[in-house]
Order: C-alpha cells, then sequence, then structure tokens
C-alpha cells in the first residue's frame, strides 16, 4: 500500500482540498446559471450548458461537493482529536473519499448529457447513491472503530454530530431517493413528493446542519479559548433537531394536495425549529461572551461566528416561510432562492471554510499561506452573498405579490431583469471568494510556512 | 445525562425511525391512489416526452400543481392527488421562472410549441427559457405529446379543439388573404365587429401599445406588422399581415372592436393566443390603437358610437381618415 494512503490525516486533508476544489466548480455552474437567467441565448444552443442541466449540477456540487465534502474532512480530524487518538483506518477513509468524489463527479458528467433522476437534490443516478451510500457506511464503521480505541472516555458534542450526520444520511438517503426502484428513483404518483421533500430537507438539516454543528462546537471553543457553556443546551439541541428537523419536508410542498395532516405536522415541526437553532446559537455565543473580539478577529473563527449568524437569520426565515399565508406569496420564486443561498453558503459554507482554515494546519502542521487571502475571502463572499439575499429576497417579493394579485408569470418577467442582473454581478464577488480559497488551501499545503513542534502542540492541545 | 456510544447510537437512529415513520411511513401506508375525474394513462410518445421533460430539468423553472390562490394558466383547476396517479416520477416544481405547466395540454397547437422549443423568444419574445433546438425533431415531438398532454382528460378536450379550429383556420387561409381575412372577421361576435375603439390614439396611448407589441406580438406579426417575424416559418396558418386589414374595415370605418376581441380570446387553432390572462383592458386597447395606427393607417378610437367619454380624456379629435372606397 502507498504510504501517503497510510499517512495520518492524509484523507481528512484530501476531503477538505477537494471541498476547495468543488466550490470553484459549483461557483462557476452558478455563475453560467446566473446568466442564463440575464441573457437565455448566451452559450445557446450548448446541449451541455442549458439552464436545465447546469442548475443540477451547481446546486448538488456545492451542496455535497463543496459543503459536504469540506465538513466531512473537517471531521475526520477533529473525531479523533477530540477522542485523543487516530482515525481508525487511514486506508478506509481513503476508499470512502474516492467513493464519495465519484458521486459528486458523477453530477457534472451524468446531468450535462441528461442522465439525471431528475428529482430536485436527489438528481443523483443509482450508480452513484449507491457509492454515495457505501462511503458513508465506510464512515460510519471508520467511526466505531475509532471510538472503540479512543483513549478519551468522554464524547465531546462534535462527535455526536458527526456520528449523527453519518449515521442520519445512511438511513435518510436510500428512502428519499427511493433507491428500490433503480431506474426513476422515485415513487409513481403524489407520494413520490412526500418522499423527495422528506430527503430534500433532511439534506439541509440532518447532513449539512449536523456537520456544520459540529464543526462550530469544535472550532467556537478553542479560538475563543473558553470552555463549552452548557453540556445541558447542547444535549437539548442535538435531540430536538433530530426529532424535529426529520418532520418538516412537506412544508415544500404545502400548496400542493397531500393529505393535511402532513402539511399540519410539517408547519408546527418547522416552526418547533426555532428551538434547536436557537439553543446551539445561544449556547455558542455564550461560549464566546466576553472574548467576541478574540472570536471575531481570528480569521477562521470570523468564518465559523458568521455562519452561525447566517445560521440564525436562515432558521428565522425557514419557520416564517413555512406559514401556509405567508407561502402564498414567498413559494415558487427567488425568495426561496435567496433562503436556499443563506443555509447553504451562509450557514454551511461559512462555517465549513472557517473550520478548514482552523484545521488545516493542524493536519498538514503547516500554518495557513495567506490569513490575508481568508480575510479577503471572507469579505468577497459576504459582500455577494449578502447581497444576493437582498436582491433575491427583495425580486422574490415581487414575484409572489405580482402573482398573488393576478399577474402572470410571463408578465413579471421584465421586473426581474435588474436583480438577475445584480445577482451575476455579484455571483462575480463569490466566485472569486472560491477561487482565492482554493488557491490559498493548495498553497498552504503545498508551501505553508512548517510549524514548529511546540507550536502544533499549543494549537493542538484541547481546551 | 451522559453521551455513550450506546446512547448516541442507538438513541439517533431510534428517534429518527420514528420520525421517518410518522412522516414517510403512515403517509406511504394510507395516502390512496384514486384516479381522478381527468386521470388517464400517458401513451408511449407521451411518456418518452415526460422522460425528457425530467431528464432536461424542465421542473427547474415550471411546476406541475395549481394552488389556490393562482391566476395564470391552468388556473381553473386546483390540483387533485388522483391526477398524478401512477405517473413516475411526478416532479411538482418548486420554481415558477416559467408558468405552472400542469394543464398546459391544448393551451396551444403544436406548430406553437415547435417554434417555441424552437427558441421561445420566437413565440414569448421577453421568454428566458433556453432554446431546445439542439434537442433534434423527433425529441421538440416527443416533449410537445407529453406538454400536450399535461391536463390528461382536460388536456384531450382542448387539443381536440385545437385541432378542430386548426382545420377550420387552415382551409380559410388556403382560401386567399382577403377570404382568411373575412372568415376571421366572421368568427368574431356580431356585437364586438361594430365596436369603435373607445380610447384616444393619443401619443401615450401608442406608447404603451408599443410595448405590448413587442413584449408578445413582434415575432410572430413581424416588427413592421407583415406576419414575417421569425416565428412565421413554424407556423400554419401564418400569422396575419395586419396591413390588409385596410381593405377589410366593417363598413368600411369599424376595427377596434374585432383588434381588441382577438388579443382577448386569441385564435383557438392558430397559434395566436388569448391574452386575457397577461393583459387587461386598457392594455389591450391601447394595443389595438397601435396596431390600427401604426399598420392599417387607421383607428376607430373615439368614433361614433362611444357613449360618454371616460373621466380622464382630454378633448382628443381622431385625425385618421378611413380609406377612401375602392381605394386599394
Amino acid at each position: 500500500m502507498p504510504n501517503a494512503l497510510q499517512k495520518p490525516q492524509s484523507a481528512a486533508t484530501a476531503f477538505m482540498l477537494a471541498g476547495a476544489g468543488w466550490f470553484v466548480v459549483g461557483a462557476l455552474y452558478g455563475m453560467v446559471s446566473a446568466i442564463h437567467l440575464v441573457a437565455p441565448e448566451f452559450f445557446s444552443n450548448i446541449p451541455w450548458l442549458v439552464f436545465g442541466r447546469e442548475r443540477p449540477i451547481h446546486v448538488n456540487t456545492m451542496l455535497y461537493g463543496f459543503t459536504g465534502t469540506m465538513l466531512i474532512g473537517c471531521g475526520l480530524y477533529y473525531v479523533p482529536a477530540l477522542l485523543k487518538t487516530r482515525l481508525w483506518s487511514e486506508p478506509l477513509a481513503w476508499v470512502c473519499f474516492v467513493l464519495w468524489n465519484l458521486t459528486i463527479l458523477s453530477g457534472p458528467v451524468c446531468f450535462s448529457f441528461g442522465y439525471t433522476q431528475g428529482r430536485e437534490y436527489s438528481e443523483y443516478v443509482w450508480a452513484a447513491d449507491l457509492m454515495l451510500m457505501v462511503a458513508v457506511v465506510l464512515a460510519i464503521y471508520n467511526m466505531v472503530m475509532t471510538v472503540a480505541q479512543r483513549n478519551e472516555s468522554q464524547l465531546y458534542v462534535s462527535v455526536w454530530y458527526f456520528f449523527g450526520a453519518m449515521l442520519w444520511t445512511a438511513c435518510n438517503y436510500p428512502i428519499g431517493n427511493v433507491m428500490w426502484h433503480p431506474k426513476t428513483g422515485a415513487m409513481p404518483g403524489l407520494i413520490d413528493s412526500i418522499f423527495l421533500w422528506f430527503w430534500g430537507h433532511n439534506l439541509p438539516g440532518l447532513l449539512i446542519t449536523p456537520l456544520a454543528t459540529g464543526a462550530a462546537y469544535y472550532v467556537i471553543p478553542r479560538v475563543a479559548r473558553m470552555p463549552l457553556n452548557s453540556h445541558t443546551l447542547s444535549l437539548l439541541g442535538f435531540w430536538f433537531l433530530v426529532a424535529l428537523y426529520t418532520h418538516i419536508g412537506g412544508h415544500h410542498v404545502l400548496q400542493s394536495p397531500i393529505p393535511n395532516w402532513l402539511k399540519t405536522v410539517s408547519v408546527v415541526d418547522s416552526v418547533s425549529m426555532v428551538f434547536p437553532v436557537s439553543i446551539v446559537v445561544i449556547n455558542l455565543w455564550m461560549t464566546a461572551r466576553g472574548v467576541g473580539r478574540r472570536v471575531w478577529g481570528d480569521p477562521a473563527g470570523r468564518l465559523v461566528m458568521g455562519g452561525i449568524v447566517w445560521y440564525l437569520v436562515t432558521c428565522i426565515q425557514g419557520p416564517l416561510q413555512s406559514l401556509p399565508y405567508l407561502q402564498r406569496v414567498t413559494h415558487f420564486n427567488n425568495w426561496t432562492i435567496g433562503h436556499a443561498h443563506i443555509a447553504m453558503l451562509g450557514f454551511g459554507g461559512y462555517i465549513a471554510l472557517g473550520a478548514m482554515w482552523h484545521i488545516l494546519p493542524l493536519v498538514t502542521g503547516r500554518s495557513v499561506y495567506s490569513n490575508k487571502l481568508v480575510n479577503l475571502q471572507f469579505g468577497l463572499i459576504t459582500f455577494g452573498l449578502t447581497g444576493f439575499f437582498l436582491d433575491l429576497t427583495a425580486v422574490g417579493l415581487i414575484q409572489g405579490s405580482a402573482w398573488n394579485n393576478g399577474e402572470t408569470v410571463y408578465r413579471v418577467l421584465p421586473e426581474l431583469a435588474p436583480f438577475m442582473i445584480t445577482r451575476a454581478g455579484l455571483g462575480i464577488f463569490i466566485l472569486t471568494g472560491a477561487l482565492v480559497g482554493f488557491y490559498n488551501a493548495v498553497m498552504t499545503v503545498l508551501g505553508g510556512r512548517r510549524l514548529a513542534a511546540e507550536e502544533l502542540q499549543r494549537a493542538e492541545e484541547p481546551v | 445525562m451522559k453521551m455513550t456510544p450506546g446512547v448516541l447510537i442507538i438513541g439517533a437512529l431510534l428517534v429518527f425511525w420514528a420520525s421517518a415513520f410518522i412522516i414517510a411511513g403512515l403517509p406511504a401506508a394510507t395516502m390512496k391512489e384514486k384516479p381522478s375525474d381527468i386521470w388517464r394513462p400517458l401513451t408511449a410518445e407521451e411518456e418518452a416526452g415526460h422522460r425528457l421533460y425530467v431528464a432536461n430539468g424542465c421542473s427547474y423553472c415550471h411546476s406541475l400543481f395549481i394552488r389556490i390562490n393562482d391566476w395564470d394558466i391552468g388556473a381553473e383547476r386546483i390540483a387533485q392527488a388522483g391526477d398524478y396517479v401512477g405517473q413516475e416520477p411526478i416532479i411538482l416544481g418548486s420554481e415558477r421562472t416559467g408558468p405552472d405547466l400542469s394543464q398546459e395540454g391544448g393551451e396551444h397547437p403544436d406548430d406553437w410549441h415547435l417554434a417555441h422549443f424552437t427558441n421561445p423568444r420566437y413565440t414569448s419574445p421577453i421568454s428566458l427559457m433556453p432554446s431546445w433546438e439542439f434537442l433534434g425533431r423527433q425529441e421538440v415531438r416527443q416533449l410537445t405529446a407529453y406538454v400536450q398532454a399535461l391536463g390528461l382528460k382536460a388536456a384531450d378536450y382542448r387539443t381536440a379543439r385545437q385541432k378542430y379550429w386548426k382545420q377550420q383556420a387552415s382551409a380559410a387561409y388556403a382560401a386567399g388573404p382577403d377570404a382568411n381575412v373575412e372568415w376571421i372577421h366572421s368568427q368574431v361576435p356580431e356585437v364586438w365587429r361594430r365596436m369603435p375603439n373607445p380610447y384616444p390614439a393619443d401619443a401615450a396611448a401608442l406608447a404603451r401599445g408599443k410595448r405590448m407589441y413587442q413584449d408578445f406580438c413582434v415575432n410572430c406579426h413581424g416588427p413592421i406588422g407583415d406576419g414575417q417575424g421569425p416565428a412565421a416559418a413554424y407556423l400554419y396558418p401564418p400569422p396575419l399581415n395586419f396591413t390588409t386589414l385596410r381593405r377589410h374595415l366593417v363598413e368600411n370605418r369599424y376595427i377596434g372592436g374585432i383588434f381588441y376581441y382577438q388579443i382577448m380570446n386569441g385564435i383557438t387553432g392558430t397559434a395566436m393566443p388569448y391574452f386575457k390572462k397577461h393583459l387587461e383592458s386598457e392594455k389591450i386597447w391601447d394595443l389595438a390603437n397601435y396596431l390600427g395606427v401604426y399598420f392599417v393607417g387607421y383607428t376607430d378610437a373615439n368614433i361614433e358610437p362611444r357613449g360618454i367619454d371616460a373621466a380622464y380624456e382630454g378633448p382628443w379629435q381622431n385625425p385618421y381618415q378611413p380609406p377612401a372606397k375602392g381605394a386599394k
């Protein structure tokens, strides 16, 4: 076996770098999609670059490729670190890496040519679904064995979340993707929308959220150099998350003819999501109370803190837009697109990036190539994303209100133009942020200043 | 509470599966798939079109269910669970950059769809939809078959009507330009045929009419109203050449009411859609004045019978003279 595959933490590094790379790919596809919403004849009649095919590539590459991959990379480091041991098997993690990334690669490769299951967030073809499942199951096995050989009796909250993310995904993904129907990946009839949005909402809720929350729970106390505020709140946040989040997918098809009791459950649980979210946010902010300057002053800590702010914004907005009366205006338009961006790039993406910048020196033994570039990335993405959120929310309200007042979709299209142009312009900032980050990450691994043994030890010290 | 590996793993799975049972298991066990009144199975060609709809991501811009607060196309029927029986996958959609398509079948004839899939701007000048010309004629035909089946039996009723009137309209067109116009006029109810445009054709109204023309009409009827827009090559009967209307004014003076009626209601069977969902009264009257002034050289705006002028109207005198009798 090649030595590289045995090298401690090499798989974690690979996951993080791949995540940084997928961020660039996803942002490129997002950029082209944004241009197409301004000028549909731009790159016209190119089969592999038509809006209906490039949009799922953008979405899946960002979800699974950027946020998911990067956060798994972080977890592969912090779980063993928190258990005071090494990952049980580095080569197994590499197998996991290959399968996971092949799944993501299947997006651009297959969707471009019309090989897709077509259900939003569940587009990957069956073979890719299978690879993803094997990767997740292998990750669970590796983690269980790591726990078994641990030298720290207590399981820290980040470990719970990482375990949760993997366990729930292993159960969730095959249900939502209807993997027992390999050809379509769907159920016949209306019931499919319930299976689809079961995964459609659990993907952010029970994969990305626990991964990001786990990473935040790891980074914030370390950067703040403060012990975690409350163990009880950690427990409440964790158990509420899985108990409530699992129920809320129905709010994506709230106005469709699914059973009323299901709508009621999904709205009630959506609103209840305020609790686990507030608990996590409060717990982390209380941990950093009094040392805000320390956290916000740290380039990686700032990204994680920024992610927590976006989490709060997303999860105040989310319950509100699940309310049936408000949804008459907010559904089906760019309001939702704005919400999705602050959830995935704001919450998931910021924390993934912050955790990566925090962990990369620990796994490579090299300091981050340039903290200035980390700050630049924060600035670029924050400008781009804040603009996105305001722009898309505004145009969503225009669309939704116009429709609700009897205007047709077609009549409102000219009103989209200034907002879509602005959005494409803001996309340049996010794309640049992705490129800067990728460059910085690669340079860190290749040429960051080597940390002296004592520096590294200090950095690795638990709090 | 101490989180041991056992509590963590077994607890996380238990809570998850309990929730999953409620939210996916119970609906799977209890939702009855009973066909609704409009349900029918898809034909092989429609199925092929459905696969193309899924493969090409049409669902990222088009939804497939009508809500209680919708007004756009299809709004006559709120979606019912039984409309979707057996379809796999039925992608309800989450975004409307284009209109909902659940009742699209029979809204337009097939040739309109060919022009529209080739380049959506041909039929809908401000559309943001990509061109699908690269799919080739066969796949566009399959996609059209699927789209024409949306609404199932209700769509069949509408497509049958399209086919019936397509025959009549084609026969009229084949009979020559003058017979064609007379046939089109004869389809307009009598009360509309002698109704002049009640509103002034002043500069502001004409500017508004121009905007409507460019947003809706220009790529079929052409920038000079001669029916030679880029869509014309795909459509039969082709779009009307407005300039021929000059010799077909009703009683040599009326045209406004006919314009209004035809814009509002469309000419089912031809590619001319109804615009009453897009445009309300003032916009249609303004557009009628624009067509008259720029392409016919005459508008009957504000002539008798006119009733009492609307409160906003100024002292506008119609300067346009109907063509001299017998002039060509």
